[in-house]
């Protein structure tokens, strides 16, 4: 990697907004790891993703010692993804073989505009019948 | 909420459910599990909205520990790379963590399905 004061910047910024929809969303942050990786850095597409999960773990693990202090760490639920998504891995990796990348996405965009959809609407309507009690 | 009646109301089942398809999506897209856990959590466990955040990072440790167990044999992890957008994004984790008590569970709700349809508007118009 070649390291100059603006990519060095640059990556500093992106790390920094990845952590904090990471802190704020309790996602990983490779949704801004791995472009960054590729547009700024000129990584292949799956050194990029590599790359992007080795730097989560100290992300996620921080994360989420800080929101245990607050005890709201459901550990028990944790594990039994963790070790759910070790199979769904192994599915997915024959998905992603087989079938044609673009459908692929279409459908998991799909999928995504529906559940980030049903969340605004709900989202809503809470903050709608709050503002009417209090009104 | 109490966490352990948590899993007392819907059982293994969801979680175990909410694990194999954040896994599936991870290795099809290489993008997280926490897209998926975040809202699967909320929507199916009725876990309060901050707690299923911090549970979906607790889950990633695990997935991206294993994700770099699976490619560190080859040479596609570039460590320093992973330093130097890591190392900052500890430091916003922690300004996220900070920002995120401050706001309302509805207001961080509507804020997560803003991004999460951002991110499926992308993908479907492949953007």
């Amino acid at each position: 990697m070649q390291l100059d004061a603006t990519t060095l910047s640059l990556a500093i910024a992106c790390g920094v907004a990845a952590g904090v929809l990471a802190g704020l969303f309790g996602v990983g942050g490779g949704i801004i790891f791995v472009p960054t990786l590729v547009l700024i850095f000129s990584f292949h597409q799956l050194d990029a993703q590599a790359t992007s999960l080795a730097a989560i773990i100290p992300v996620a693990l921080i994360g989420a010692w800080r929101q245990n202090t607050e005890h709201l760490v459901y550990w028990r639920g944790a594990v039994i993804m963790g070790v759910g998504a070790a199979f769904g891995v192994l599915i997915g990796a024959e998905f992603a073989l087989r079938l044609p990348e673009a459908t692929l996405s279409r459908v998991f965009g799909m999928v995504l505009l529906l559940v980030g959809g049903e969340m605004i609407i709900s989202s809503i309507r809470k903050l709608q019948a709050g503002r009417a009690a209090t009104s | 909420m109490d966490l352990e009646t948590q899993i007392g109301r819907v059982g293994v089942l969801p979680y175990v459910a909410i694990g194999v398809v954040a896994g599936l999506f991870a290795a099809m897209f290489g993008i997280g599990g926490g897209i998926v856990i975040v809202p699967l959590l909320i929507l199916i466990t009725k876990m309060p909205a901050r707690m299923a955040a911090a549970t979906s990072l607790a889950t990633l440790i695990l997935t991206s520990l294993m994700g770099v167990i699976r490619f560190s044999g080859s040479d596609h992890i570039d460590w320093v790379a992973a330093i130097v957008i890591g190392t900052p994004a500890i430091v916003g984790v922690l300004i996220g963590i900070r920002f995120q008590k401050r706001l309302p569970a509805e207001w961080l709700i509507l804020g997560f399905g803003l991004f999460v349809v951002g991110i499926g508007i992308k993908m479907v118009f492949a953007l």
